[in-house]
């Protein structure tokens, strides 16, 4: 019973929970993140074929990352917290 | 505190005998025992006080001493010192050979010397203690419900005086028992009743009584009829899942709860007609619940209210403003639920009921250990229902180590698996409590420590990354793949 209460008394003195990124900066992050994720990925298509597609690549790999980021924001937005 | 379920029953093997009950050897005497029982619909409070005297140096464990269908139904018991807010450690020791009693040292924190008095409190919550009777009501007839207890309270000491309150929450007592054989302990009425109090007692000079002899001579089951204005509610089965998420913030809590009205059976069909007569003119039976009013969290938003059928559009919610942690909350907010339809006796309704609630109100972050830590509450307390089964997860992040918990009770069973929702690529971790009899003096919360490193939050970006990014190699790819149709030339023959 004890170690109930010192750890009732410790959580109550912890500073409370910080997320990495703002709750409230979410849906403009969702927004910037996913605009630019299409755009490039316009951008992509648009390049000329080449054999090796040395320009498409870290294009690519870019606007995936900035996909990724901008889908879990997106989810966060609407309400289904990942 | 220790919380006494329908698993005690295992412990039922005869241990060995515990104190001997000569008297000049007892190290107590009772001066007096009270013991008042607040008469409910599905929950039962028993406070039983026992005024102690020590007869010998440095004694300090107490033996108290509880009927066997006392243990049965019991589910929460504390111990308490009177007028002192710390619970004082109890143990089972044991019922002796061929008895129908079970005994409980109690630990009293300081050992008392010879002559010394002091007054104990035991508190206890039985359920599934009362049954309706009649068994059947119509839609408009009264609500009665029987409580069986026995008539003396047990002890291995010698008692001076005793008495036995039975206190209904109305005045309407149909019956209750007149015990028998109790002229050796008083020569005037053996049972009275004032207003809505019936009163056993005062019994004067009982012998040490918890043995064989004295419950075959004297023990006898004492039952009280009673109105009961109120619909008597069971909550058949309690599924609470919080889920915690570090990207969002957020502790989501959702319920699925089946709704049951332990009352008298409905006695013929429902009719909607004489209903709506009886709400419209506010003459409504005790034994229907058209709505009822839980308290949830303050600071809760999306809050969902639904059932098979679809959302539930019956219900009212006022929401309290949020509280820092650990600073005292005065205002919960108030949910008003009504069912799609009235629940009349022996009906049962199951619905869902969740919220959403920012993580920084039941979550923090020790930086010395690394450790985060939520406190998520057991269960939502219910008006005066008990819970026959509750089972709650806790669903952590994804990636969480070092998982430890802190739980105000025992629970019947612990489990960790995984479980698999959106954006997973390994799944979560998932710790499941599973419990029995829960009333409302169970709703506490337990607490969760765990790790996440940034490695594991950056788990779902990365997952969605890698899905994007097979898409644009396969379009790449699909952009470079010649399917048009060539013109061959045919040679002229």
């Amino acid at each position: 019973m004890s170690e109930y209460d010192s750890m009732k008394a410790l959580h109550n003195s912890l500073p409370p929970f910080q997320p990495l990124i703002s709750v409230a900066l979410l849906p403009y992050i969702a927004l910037i993140l996913l605009a630019s994720t299409f755009t490039l990925a316009f951008y992509i298509s648009t390049i000329p074929k080449t054999t090796i597609p040395g320009k498409e690549i870290p294009l690519a790999i870019t606007a995936s990352i900035l996909g990724g980021f901008g889908v879990v924001a997106l989810f966060c937005t609407v309400g289904v917290y990942v | 505190m220790l919380r006494l379920s329908n698993a005690i029953s295992c412990v039922l093997v005869a241990l060995a005998a515990a104190a001997s009950s000569s008297a000049s050897s007892q190290p107590f005497e009772n001066s007096a025992i009270v013991r008042t029982i607040d008469l409910g619909g599905s929950l039962v409070h028993v406070t039983t006080t026992f005024a102690l005297k020590a007869l010998k140096d440095a004694v300090n464990v107490y033996t108290i001493t509880l009927t066997e269908e006392e243990i049965f139904n019991t589910s929460w018991l504390e111990v308490n010192v009177k007028g002192k807010q710390h619970p004082l450690t109890i143990t089972y020791s044991g019922a002796p050979a061929g008895s129908k009693f079970h005994n409980l040292d109690v630990n009293l924190e300081t050992p008392l010397d010879a002559g010394a008095t002091l007054n104990l409190v035991l508190e206890t919550v039985q359920t599934h203690a009362t049954w309706p009777w009649p068994k059947e009501a119509a839609q408009d007839e009264k609500q009665s419900l029987k409580y069986e207890t026995s008539l003396f309270v047990l002890s291995p000491y010698n008692t001076s005086v005793q008495r036995t309150k039975l206190k209904s929450s109305s005045p309407g007592i149909l019956s209750y028992t007149t015990p028998d054989n109790v002229q050796a302990f008083t020569l005037e009425s053996p049972v009275t009743k004032s207003g809505a109090t019936v009163t056993y007692g005062p019994y004067n000079n009982i012998p040490s009584s918890a043995t064989p002899e004295f419950l075959a001579r004297y023990q006898q089951p004492v039952v009280l009829h009673y109105n009961y204005d109120y619909p008597v509610l069971e909550v058949l089965s309690l599924k609470r899942a919080a889920e915690i998420s570090h990207w969002g913030a957020n502790l989501n809590i959702q319920d699925d709860i089946v709704l049951h009205n332990a009352g008298p059976q409905l006695k013929g069909h429902f009719s909607r007609l004489q209903h709506q007569t009886q709400s419209f003119y506010g003459r409504g039976a005790p034994h229907v619940l058209p709505l009822f009013t839980v308290q949830l969290p303050p600071g809760i938003r999306n809050t969902y209210y639904i059932d098979q059928i679809g959302n539930v559009s019956t219900s009212r919610l006022r929401v309290a403003p949020s509280v820092a942690r650990g600073s005292k909350n005065t205002q919960n907010s108030i949910m008003e639920l009504k069912p799609r339809y009235p629940i009349m006796g022996g009906w049962n309704y199951t619905y869902t009921l969740g919220w959403d609630a920012s993580l920084g109100d039941s979550g923090s972050y020790n930086s010395k250990t690394g450790k985060y830590i939520v406190s998520v509450p057991v269960m939502t307390e219910f008006p005066g229902a008990v819970v026959n089964d509750a089972e709650l997860s806790i669903i952590l992040p994804e990636g969480a180590t070092d998982v430890d918990y802190v739980a105000p009770f025992p629970a019947l069973s612990n489990d960790v698996s995984t479980h698999v929702t959106y954006l997973d690529t390994i799944g979560r971790p998932m710790v499941t409590f599973k419990y029995k009899n829960l009333t409302n003096k169970h709703a506490k919360p337990i607490y969760v420590s765990y790790r996440v490193p940034i490695t594991a939050h950056l788990r779902k970006p990365m997952a969605v990354a890698t899905v994007l990014l097979t898409l644009f190699t396969f379009a790449m790819v699909a952009r470079r793949v010649d399917l048009t149709i060539h013109k061959t030339s045919t040679k002229k023959m």
